[in-house]
C-alpha cells in the first residue's frame, strides 16, 4: 500500500480568492456570451473579445498559481450548496491545488496563443465571429471541468467539452469528411461517458454519505470504507470515460479524424487541452487507483498498449497533422502509462510539458499548411528556407518530444521512464522503444518537409467559394506575425519548462494534491537518462540515413518490414473493424433489419392488423385443440417444478 | 346480530344477488329494474363496510378464519367499487344479449362476495372456498357469450381453473400435513420454529405450489397462457371484471398467506426473490407481445401480464420486515387500486366503442377521435395512466413501487421496470396516437349509453382525482398495511 495513512484534506489555503478562481471560468464564459450576441453585426471584434476573456483567465491562472506556490501546493476548497432533494445533494465548488492550478496554467496559456493565433489563420473565413464563440466556449468548458470540486460539475464540464469539441471539428460542416468526423469523435467519447457517468452513479450510491465530493471519495477509496469492487468498477469506470476522451486504446479512432477541425482547434482540443482530460481525471482520482491494484494494472497496459500502436501508425502516414495526431495518442499512451506505474507526478509532469511543444508543433503544421494550401508531405519539401521561423521552432519541438537534452521533453519522459522501471520491466521496455519510434517518426516528417527539394504545394481551386486561401502554394512563404509570434513565445515553454524537475520542485507541487504521498526516490537516474537520449538519438540517425541521405530507400524499408507496414497503414485495422463491423454490420444492418422487422409486424401489425407475427400467434393460440390446452396445463407443471428448483439452485438446504 | 355484522358487507351483496334471481323469475315486466337492485346491494355493503370503519369495529371473526381489519375494508370498498363498474358497463350489452339477466348479474354478485371474503381470510380452508365462491361463477361468465369463442374461452377459463385450484390445494395439504392446523397464524408459528427450517424443502414445495395456484389469479408468467385466449374470447364487460376482480383478491390473499404463514426469515429470501424473478419476467413477456397484437382485448391481455409483474415487485419488496414491509405492501395495494380505476375505464371505453363498430381490432380504433371525442379523451387518460406518465395516478403508483424495490436493494429489477414502461408505452400510446390522427373508417358518431356514460365517468374520475391528490389513497393503502407492521 503506497498510503500508510490518508489522512482528510483539512488544508486550506485562506490566500487563494474564491473570487478569482470563479472568475477564471467566467471571463472566457463572458467573452462567449458577448461573441455570441455580437458577431452577426461585428464578426471583426470577435477574435480580439476572445483573446481578451482567455487573456484575463490567463492572468488569473497565473496569480491562482504562484498562490498555490507560495502556499506549497495546499488545497483551497469552496463549497456551496446548489440543489438538495432527499439524499441527493448537490454542490457549486472550486478546488484549486497544484494539479488544478497546472491544469489551469497549461489551459489558459496555450488557449491565449491558439486564439492569437486564430486571428491570423482564420483571417476571411465567413464563420470567424462563430468560431470564436466557440473556442470560448470551450475554453470555459474545460476551466470549469479542472476547477470542479465535484463530480457531478465535472460531470457537465466533460460533456460540454465534448459538445464544443463536436462543434469544432464539424467548424467546416460543409465539408462531408469533417461532418462526419465531428459525428465520430462525438458518438466514440460518448462510449467512454457512458462508464463515467456509471461510475459516478456508483460511487454516489455506495458512499456512506452519498456524495460527489471529490475529495470526499479519493478519502473513501484510499482508506478502504467501501467494498473492494466497488472502488476496481469505479475505478474502471473513470478509465473508461478517460479512455474515450483521452483517445487510449481501443476507443482512439476519432482523434486522427478530428484533424478535419481547423489546425488551431486541432493544436488547442486535440493536442493541448481537451485529450489530456482524460489523464486528469485518472491523475485526480489517482489515490482510487492506487487503492485498487488491478485497475491500475489495466491503466498502465492500456497506456502502453496506446503508446506503442499510436507511434507504429504514426511511422506511415503521409498526411502531415496525421503523424501529430498519432503522435499525440502515443504521447497520451505515455501519461496513462505513467500512471498505471505510480507515476503520478511524472504523468502530470509530461502533460504539461507536452501541451507546450505539441501546441507548437501544430502550429508548426498549420503554419505549413497556410503557405503551402496541403498537409500531405508528398507534396512538401525544402520548406527550411522559406519558412525559417516555422522550421527552427518546429525541430525545437520535435527534439523535445524525442527527448533530446536539455529540452522539457527530455525531463518529463525520463521521468516517466524510471517510474515504469520500477513498477514492471515490462512496461518500461514498451516505453522505451516507443521512444524510438518517436525520434524516429517526428524526424522522417521533418526531413520530408523542410529538405530536400520543393514539390510545389498543392494548387489552389479558385473555382471552390468556400477556399479562402491566400497566396501562391508555388512560393511558400513565412506566415504572417500573428502566426509565427506564438510560434516563437511557444518554443520557450517546449524548451525550458522541463527544469521544473530541478529538485523534484514540479513533483513535490503537484504531490499537494494527493491525500498522502510515499516517497519513491530520486526522480532522476543516469543510466535511464543516458539509455533514453541513446535510442532517441538512433531514432533521428534513422530518419536522417532514409529520409535525408537515403542510404536505404523508404521503399526498400516498407518492403522489407512488408507484412507490418501493411498493418500500420491499416492502422491495425481497428477503424475498419469498427465501421465495417460494428457500424455497417452490426448497427446499420441490425437496425435496418430491426426497422424491417418493425415495419413488417409491429408498425403493420398494429396498423393493418396484418402483421404475420401477430396474426399467426392469435390463429395459433385462439382454437380450442386437446394439444393446446395439455400445453397449457403442461406450462403449469413446468412452472413449479422450475420454481423449485430455482430456489433450491440459488439457496440450496 | 354480532355474526350477521361480521359478515355483513357479503351479506348485502348475496341478498341482492338473490333478490337480482327472483326479479328476474317472478317480475319480468320489471327486468329493466335488476342491476339496479345490484347497485342498491353494492352500496349497502359499502355502506356497512363504512359503519365498521366510523365503529372501529375492526375483529377476528369465526374462530380467527376471518380478520376483519383494515387490510380487508381497503379490499371491501375496492371490489364493491371494482363490481358497481362492471354492473354499470354490463347494463347495455346483457339488453342486447336478452336472455338471463338475473343469473348473470347474481353471478357477478357472487363473484364479488367470494372476492371479499378471499381478502379477509386468514384459514386455509377459507382462503380456498372464498377461491371457488369466486372463481367458478367466473368460469360461467367467460362461457356467457353466445358465440364460440366465448364457450371456448369458458371452458379453457374452467380447465385450467381446475388445474390451478388442484396445485393450490396440493401445497395447502401440504402445510397442513407438516403443521397440523390450517390457520396462518398456526402455520406461521411453526414454521418460525425449529422444526420449519428443518422441514424447508417441504416448505419451499408448498410456496412453488401456492405461487402457480395463485400466480394463474394474477396472471404470471408461467402461469399466464390463458389470459390473451379467455380475454379475448370472454365477452368485454366479463374480460374487465376478471382482469381487475380476481387479480386485485389473489394480490389481497398471497401477501396475507407468505407473511402470516410464509413469513419466517429462512423463507421470506426465498419467495422474495422467486417473485422478482417473476415480476421481471412477467412485464418482460408480457410487453413485449402486447406490442404485435392486432386485437385491443389481447392487447391488454398481454399488458395485464405485464401490468401484475409490476404489481409484484411491492411483493418482492415485501420480505424484509418492519418499515420497509409496509411499504412493499402498502406499494402493492396502491397499485392494485390504482390499476383498478384505471383499468377499468379503459375498458368501459372499450366495450362502448367495440359494441357500436363491432370490432376488436386496434386498426378500426383509427379516427376515433372524431366519431367519440369522449371515449377516446376517456380512453386517452387511462392510457397514459397505464403507462405510468406524470402526474396521473399511475404514475404515483409506480413511483411507490419502485421506491420500494430500490428500498429493498432490488435495483436491477427497477431497471428492468423502468425499462418496460418504456416498451408499454409504445403500445398503449400507439393506440392512442392512431384515435386521435388516424382516418376514420365510418363516418358516424359512437354515441355513448347514459350507463356506459356514468361508469367511464367514475372510472375516470377516479384516475384524475387521485392523480391531483393521491394522498388519500396512498394513505389508505398505508393504513391497512400497517396491520402486519403492528403484529
Amino acid at each position: 500500500m503506497p498510503f500508510l495513512a490518508a489522512e482528510p484534506i483539512t488544508t486550506l489555503v485562506p490566500s487563494i480568492s474564491e473570487g478569482i478562481l470563479w472568475a477564471i471560468g467566467a471571463s472566457p464564459f463572458a467573452a462567449f456570451v458577448v461573441i455570441a450576441l455580437s458577431y452577426r453585426w461585428f464578426p471583426k471584434i470577435a477574435g480580439y473579445l476572445a483573446i481578451l476573456g482567455v487573456g484575463a483567465a490567463m492572468v488569473l491562472a497565473y496569480v491562482t498559481l504562484f498562490n498555490v506556490i507560495d502556499a506549497d501546493g495546499g488545497i483551497a476548497q469552496y463549497t456551496h450548496e446548489w440543489f438538495r432533494a432527499g439524499s441527493l445533494v448537490v454542490n457549486l465548488g472550486v478546488r484549486v491545488d497544484g494539479l488544478t492550478a497546472i491544469m489551469l496554467v497549461a489551459v489558459t496559456t496555450v488557449s491565449f496563443l491558439v486564439q492569437v493565433y486564430s486571428t491570423g489563420y482564420m483571417a476571411g473565413d465567413p464563420g470567424i465571429g462563430r468560431y470564436f464563440a466557440y473556442m470560448c466556449l470551450f475554453t470555459t468548458a474545460m476551466l470549469g471541468l479542472v476547477l470542479a470540486d465535484n463530480l457531478f460539475m465535472l460531470f457537465i464540464f466533460w460533456e460540454l467539452v465534448g459538445l464544443s469539441s463536436y462543434l469544432l471539428i464539424g467548424f467546416w460542416y460543409h465539408r462531408p469528411a469533417a461532418a462526419a468526423a465531428a459525428k465520430k469523435a462525438f458518438i466514440v467519447t460518448r462510449v467512454g461517458d457512458l462508464g463515467l457517468l456509471a461510475a459516478i452513479l456508483l460511487i454516489w450510491t455506495r458512499t456512506p454519505t452519498h456524495t460527489f465530493d471529490i475529495a470526499t471519495i479519493q478519502q473513501v477509496a484510499a482508506n478502504h470504507q467501501v467494498a473492494q469492487w466497488v472502488i476496481t468498477w469505479f475505478a474502471l469506470g473513470v478509465l473508461a470515460g478517460a479512455i474515450g476522451k483521452s483517445a487510449q486504446f481501443p476507443l482512439h479512432v476519432w482523434l486522427p479524424d478530428a484533424m478535419e477541425g481547423p489546425t488551431p482547434v486541432s493544436a488547442l482540443i486535440h493536442a493541448a487541452t481537451m485529450v489530456v482530460a482524460g489523464v486528469y481525471l485518472v491523475a485526480r482520482f489517482f489515490p482510487v487507483f492506487e487503492a485498487s491494484p488491478d485497475a491500475r494494472q489495466v491503466v498502465a497496459w492500456v497506456g502502453a498498449i496506446t503508446a506503442i500502436m499510436a507511434a507504429c501508425i504514426a511511422l506511415v502516414q503521409t498526411d502531415f497533422k496525421r503523424v501529430l495526431a498519432y503522435s499525440t495518442i502515443s504521447q497520451l499512451g505515455y501519461m496513462m502509462l505513467a500512471l498505471g506505474a505510480f507515476g503520478y507526478a511524472a504523468a502530470i509532469f509530461h502533460l504539461f510539458t507536452n501541451a507546450f511543444f505539441k501546441a507548437l508543433l501544430f502550429l508548426g503544421s498549420g503554419s505549413v499548411n497556410h503557405s503551402t494550401n496541403t498537409f500531405d508531405m508528398r507534396k512538401m519539401g525544402g520548406l527550411r528556407k522559406a519558412m525559417p521561423i516555422t522550421f527552427w521552432t518546429f525541430v525545437i519541438a520535435s527534439l523535445s518530444l524525442a527527448g533530446i537534452f536539455p529540452l522539457a521533453g527530455f525531463w518529463s519522459k525520463d521521468e516517466i521512464l524510471l517510474d515504469a522501471w520500477r513498477d514492471n520491466r515490462a512496461l518500461w521496455a514498451a516505453a522505451f522503444a516507443g521512444a524510438f519510434l518517436t525520434a524516429f517518426y517526428m524526424f522522417r516528417a521533418i526531413f520530408l518537409t523542410f529538405f530536400g527539394d520543393y514539390k510545389g504545394g498543392e494548387p489552389v481551386d479558385h473555382h471552390d467559394p468556400e477556399n479562402h486561401f491566400h497566396g501562391d502554394p508555388a512560393h511558400p512563404h513565412e506566415s504572417p506575425w500573428s502566426m509565427a509570434g506564438p510560434l516563437l513565445v511557444l518554443a520557450v515553454p517546449a524548451v525550458a519548462v522541463g527544469w521544473f524537475a530541478y529538485r523534484d520542485a514540479f513533483a513535490d507541487f503537484v504531490n499537494g494534491a494527493l491525500p498522502a504521498v510515499e516517497e519513491s526516490g530520486s526522480s532522476f537516474e543516469w543510466g535511464i537518462a543516458i539509455s533514453s537520449t541513446i535510442v532517441a538519438l538512433a531514432g533521428i540517425g534513422l530518419a536522417y540515413a532514409v529520409y535525408y541521405k537515403e542510404w536505404v530507400t523508404s521503399k526498400s524499408l516498407r518492403e522489407g518490414f512488408a507484412p507490418l507496414t501493411i498493418l500500420f497503414e491499416n492502422k491495425f485495422y481497428l477503424d475498419r473493424l469498427y465501421e465495417d463491423f460494428f457500424v455497417r454490420t452490426v448497427l446499420q444492418r441490425g437496425w435496418n433489419r430491426l426497422l424491417e422487422l418493425n415495419d413488417k409486424y409491429v408498425v403493420d401489425g398494429i396498423v393493418n392488423g396484418t402483421g404475420q407475427l401477430g396474426r399467426e400467434l392469435s390463429q395459433r393460440l385462439r382454437i380450442v385443440q386437446n394439444g393446446q390446452l395439455q400445453t397449457y396445463g403442461l406450462g403449469f407443471a413446468a412452472g413449479v417444478i422450475i420454481l423449485v428448483l430455482a430456489v433450491f439452485t440459488a439457496n440450496p438446504l | 346480530m354480532s355474526g350477521l355484522d361480521i359478515v355483513g358487507p357479503q351479506f348485502a351483496v348475496l341478498l341482492a344477488a338473490g333478490a337480482v334471481l327472483m326479479v328476474d323469475a317472478l317480475m319480468p315486466q320489471n327486468r329493466r329494474l335488476v342491476p339496479y337492485i345490484a347497485l342498491l346491494g353494492l352500496g349497502a355493503s359499502a355502506i356497512w363496510t363504512g359503519t365498521w370503519v366510523a365503529r372501529d369495529n375492526y375483529q377476528e371473526a369465526f374462530h380467527g378464519t376471518l380478520s376483519l381489519d383494515q387490510y380487508a375494508v381497503f379490499f371491501y370498498f375496492l371490489f364493491a367499487g371494482i363490481t358497481a363498474t362492471v354492473v354499470l358497463a354490463s347494463i347495455d350489452w346483457v339488453n342486447q344479449e336478452g336472455r338471463g339477466q338475473g343469473e348473470y348479474y347474481a353471478l357477478v354478485l357472487t363473484v364479488c362476495a367470494g372476492l371479499m371474503f378471499l381478502s379477509a381470510a386468514r384459514d386455509l380452508i377459507t382462503i380456498f372456498l372464498a377461491l371457488e365462491l369466486s372463481s367458478i361463477p367466473q368460469y360461467i361468465l367467460a362461457g356467457w357469450g353466445k358465440d364460440r369463442r366465448s364457450s371456448e374461452a369458458g371452458l379453457k377459463y374452467l380447465l385450467l381453473g381446475a388445474i390451478a385450484s388442484a396445485l393450490l390445494l396440493y401445497g395447502m395439504a401440504l402445510l397442513y400435513g407438516l403443521t397440523g392446523t390450517t390457520l396462518l397464524l398456526g402455520i406461521g408459528e411453526f414454521v418460525a420454529s425449529p422444526a420449519g427450517e428443518a422441514n424447508r424443502s417441504v416448505l419451499v414445495l408448498a410456496m412453488a405450489l401456492l405461487i402457480a395456484g395463485f400466480g394463474f389469479k394474477m396472471a404470471i408468467v408461467p402461469f399466464q397462457m390463458w389470459v390473451p385466449d379467455v380475454y379475448q374470447g370472454a365477452p368485454t364487460p366479463v374480460t374487465a371484471f376478471l382482469s381487475v376482480g380476481s387479480k386485485a383478491a389473489a394480490f389481497a390473499v398471497v401477501i396475507r398467506i407468505f407473511f402470516e404463514a410464509l413469513g419466517a426469515d429462512f423463507l421470506s429470501s426465498d419467495w422474495a426473490n422467486v417473485f422478482a424473478g417473476l415480476a421481471a419476467v412477467s412485464m418482460t413477456v408480457g410487453n413485449v407481445m402486447a406490442i404485435v397484437q392486432t386485437d385491443i382485448k389481447r392487447m391488454f391481455g398481454y399488458s395485464s401480464i405485464a401490468q401484475a409483474g409490476n404489481h409484484m415487485i411491492g411483493l418482492a419488496a415485501i420480505s424484509v420486515a418492519g418499515e420497509q414491509f409496509t411499504l412493499g405492501a402498502s406499494g402493492v395495494l396502491l397499485f392494485v387500486a390504482a390499476y383498478a380505476f384505471t383499468n377499468l375505464g379503459a375498458w368501459v371505453a372499450i366495450i362502448a366503442i367495440s359494441q357500436k363498430i363491432g370490432s376488436d381490432q386496434i386498426k378500426d380504433y383509427a379516427g376515433m377521435w372524431k366519431r367519440s371525442p369522449v371515449l377516446t379523451l376517456g380512453l386517452a387518460v387511462c392510457f397514459v395512466s397505464l403507462t405510468g406518465i406524470p402526474p396521473t395516478v399511475g404514475f404515483w403508483a409506480k413511483l411507490y413501487i419502485f421506491n420500494a424495490g430500490i428500498r429493498a436493494d432490488l435495483g436491477w429489477l427497477v431497471i428492468i421496470g423502468v425499462l418496460n414502461s418504456v416498451v408499454s408505452a409504445y403500445y398503449y400510446l400507439g393506440v392512442a396516437r392512431q384515435m386521435f390522427t388516424g382516418d376514420a373508417e365510418g363516418a358516424e358518431k359512437v354515441r355513448t349509453s347514459p350507463s356506459i356514460g356514468l361508469s367511464l365517468g367514475v372510472a375516470t374520475f377516479g384516475v384524475l382525482a387521485f392523480s391531483i391528490v393521491p394522498i388519500p389513497l396512498i394513505t389508505a393503502a398505508r393504513d391497512a398495511a400497517d396491520i402486519f407492521a403492528q403484529r
